[in-house]
């Protein structure tokens, strides 16, 4: 059984900080890390390897320093990976993106499932999945809590949905997004982590080898601006009888939307 | 500036595209509309109007009579139903086949759904088939009237900050909205519009994936206290065990985690397991109560990460007034079951 996971590499969140009242976004550490629902996908993959021997593969689309994602992937125990960059992919948008990871998927070829986490930690938008899945029409099952088993043409798993879950059969080859509370992902071994800077190999594709022209990697969307949340303001207090603070301080949460 | 050649810029771009309307797709949550469609329906009906248009409804599950009235009372024009029993329960294959359809059939200029577990499964999957874009977890959606395009504002990084965007060329202009986002309309139930039903072809659909089995609610195992997204903590100033009881309650109630400051702790009140603060469990919830808690430095610098803090405390010069978004000074053994009650009223 041949796995894929597509990985994305993101700035590290927790070296960002907002300043509201200025404005102002400061990158405090500037650091690089898998985003973290991608090593969800990647656990799930790797427990398939154990379990019932299957061959892992991880993807990504990026610049050149995505080649450590890679690397860290590998050390986990993927057993490839393919880095896909150039400079054409720089202004990539989400229907680039997919565009560049189907096409690398596609030449890889004879998989059986596609792993990808539900969505990113920088944007959050949780399209990659069901996109790629269009793009590549297989049947796809999202927000993936337990993958029950996978194999003879078949993927069975349960999905968060709503307040409980379903049980959800589909035919494989299909793609499943996993969710942030469907595993603990596995930390990479020292000898792992050695081997995959000294002994393995990441493969490199750029557009041509992908067999793409400008005229498919155009963004379809524009980025206009960024704005904050309101300044937080603290210390508003709130005083009186028990019963007409109780109920000032509940209409100010619903107002809020915080209930 | 030359008005005449601006009207003729203006002119021009609504001439041109074939464009029209802001539809809405349509969920149900149990028997009723979900709340984020009236939301979605109110922002529609104001999108339209700006651009002069219709707004319409998408409705592929089973609709009654009164839900599909209920959509036209809340802004829309025109109601899109079917009785076809393939199309009851969703089904990701089936419905953007269908949705893909209409779409290009109908050509709206935006599509509007609700950031909710079906729409998350559906609207990449039905952009991508559109060859369109998709703005997902929209919490603001306007109109540029020049350039005649939608203007999404959505957060990144968890909400730390907000990006707006457009999409200048492919249409239709898709967006998620985010439940809470905006208010529903004040209904009118006198309003009048069309119900049209579809015709559906999904005979040609592979069906490739199945739910075999839905379980509606979860007994869940308790969610662990650094992923709660609401938290009531109680402090020394509780008093005794008995009154700490009134801190589970209020949790309870709120359907969030129960955590302790050091004084609890100490106290007995609670387990260590449960503090919060520096040293303690990490936590970054929505909202987090903080009930008798005076807010010494080492607890307060553990809930910086809270989206709201709220704090009760009958010291109105305690610490903890200086980090709370909002805060009762009060008597705790007064508050909380106030407070209890009001939210039992409510919930």
């Amino acid at each position: 059984m041949r796995i894929i996971v597509p990985i994305k590499q993101i700035l590290d969140p927790s070296g960002m900080t907002v300043n509201r009242r200025a404005e102002r976004i400061f990158i405090n550490r500037e650091e690089y890390i898998i985003n973290p629902n991608d090593k969800n996908a990647l656990e799930e993959a790797l427990k398939l390897k154990d379990g019932q021997g299957a061959e892992v593969v991880a993807v990504t689309m990026g610049p050149e320093r995505a080649d450590d994602a890679l690397r860290e992937a590998m050390a986990m125990g993927a057993d490839s990976a393919f880095l896909l960059t150039d400079e054409a992919f720089e202004k990539a948008d989400i229907s680039v993106a997919v565009t560049v990871l189907g096409k690398a998927i596609q030449k890889i070829g004879d998989y059986d499932l596609i792993l990808a986490g539900c969505q990113a930690a920088d944007t959050g938008a949780g399209q990659l999945g069901p996109r790629l899945a269009e793009y590549l029409g297989l049947p796809q099952i999202t927000e993936v809590r337990e993958l029950v088993a996978a194999g003879d043409d078949k993927v069975r798993a349960r999905r968060n949905q709503g307040q409980g879950y379903a049980k959800v059969e589909a035919s494989l080859p299909a793609l499943l997004t996993i969710a942030q509370d469907a595993n603990e992902p596995r930390y990479p071994t020292g000898a792992g982590i050695i081997n995959a800077y000294r002994k393995w190999e990441v493969t490199v594709w750029g557009a041509s080898d992908l067999g793409l022209e400008a005229e498919d990697l155009k963004p379809l969307t524009e980025e206009k601006r960024i704005s904050f949340p309101p300044e937080r303001e603290f210390g508003t207090k709130i005083t009186g009888a028990p019963e007409e603070t109780a109920r000032e301080l509940v209409q100010y949460l619903k107002a809020g939307r915080i209930i | 500036m030359d008005l005449d050649f601006l009207e003729s810029m203006v002119g021009e771009a609504v001439e041109e595209s074939p464009y029209r309307d802001t539809w809405v797709v349509v969920e149900k949550e149990g028997e009723a509309l979900a709340l984020v469609v009236l939301e979605m329906l109110g922002k529609a009906r104001q999108l339209s109007d700006s651009l002069g248009v219709y707004v319409k409804a998408v409705f592929l599950g089973e609709s009654t009579e009164k839900l599909r009235q209920e959509i036209i009372s809340n802004g829309a024009n025109v109601v899109y139903v079917t009785d076809d029993p393939r199309l009851s329960e969703y089904s990701t294959e089936i419905y953007s086949k269908v949705l893909g359809d209409l779409i290009e059939e109908g050509k709206p200029e935006i599509v509007l759904l609700g950031a909710t577990s079906m729409g998350r499964d559906l609207a990449p999957r039905l952009a991508q088939r559109l060859g369109t874009a998709l703005f997902t977890n929209c919490l603001s959606l306007e109109i540029d009237e020049m350039q005649r395009q939608l203007l999404a504002t959505y957060p990144l990084y968890g909400g730390e900050y907000f990006q707006t965007s457009v999409c200048p060329e492919a249409r239709p202009q898709m967006a998620t909205v985010l439940p809470g986002a905006f208010r529903p309309p004040l209904a009118d139930p006198g309003r009048t519009g069309e119900v049209e039903t579809i015709a559906v072809d999904v005979d040609d659909v592979e069906v490739r994936s199945k739910v075999l089995k839905v379980v509606s609610e979860e007994t869940c195992p308790e969610v662990p206290l650094g992923k709660a997204k609401i938290v009531v903590s109680g402090g020394r100033g509780m008093g005794d065990a008995e009154s700490f009881a009134l801190v589970e309650e209020l949790a309870e109630v709120l359907d969030g985690q129960v955590g302790g400051s050091r004084g609890a702790v100490d106290e007995g009140w609670i387990g260590e397991e449960k503090r919060v603060g520096l040293g303690g469990t990490q936590i970054a919830p929505d909202l987090y109560v903080a009930c008798g808690i005076s807010g010494a430095i080492q607890h307060y610098a553990g809930i910086l990460d809270s989206k709201f803090v709220v704090a009760v405390n009958k010291d109105p010069n305690a610490t903890i007034f200086q980090v709370a978004d909002v805060g009762i000074v009060g008597d705790v053994h007064e508050v909380l079951p106030a407070l209890i009650k009001e939210l039992k009223k409510t919930v």
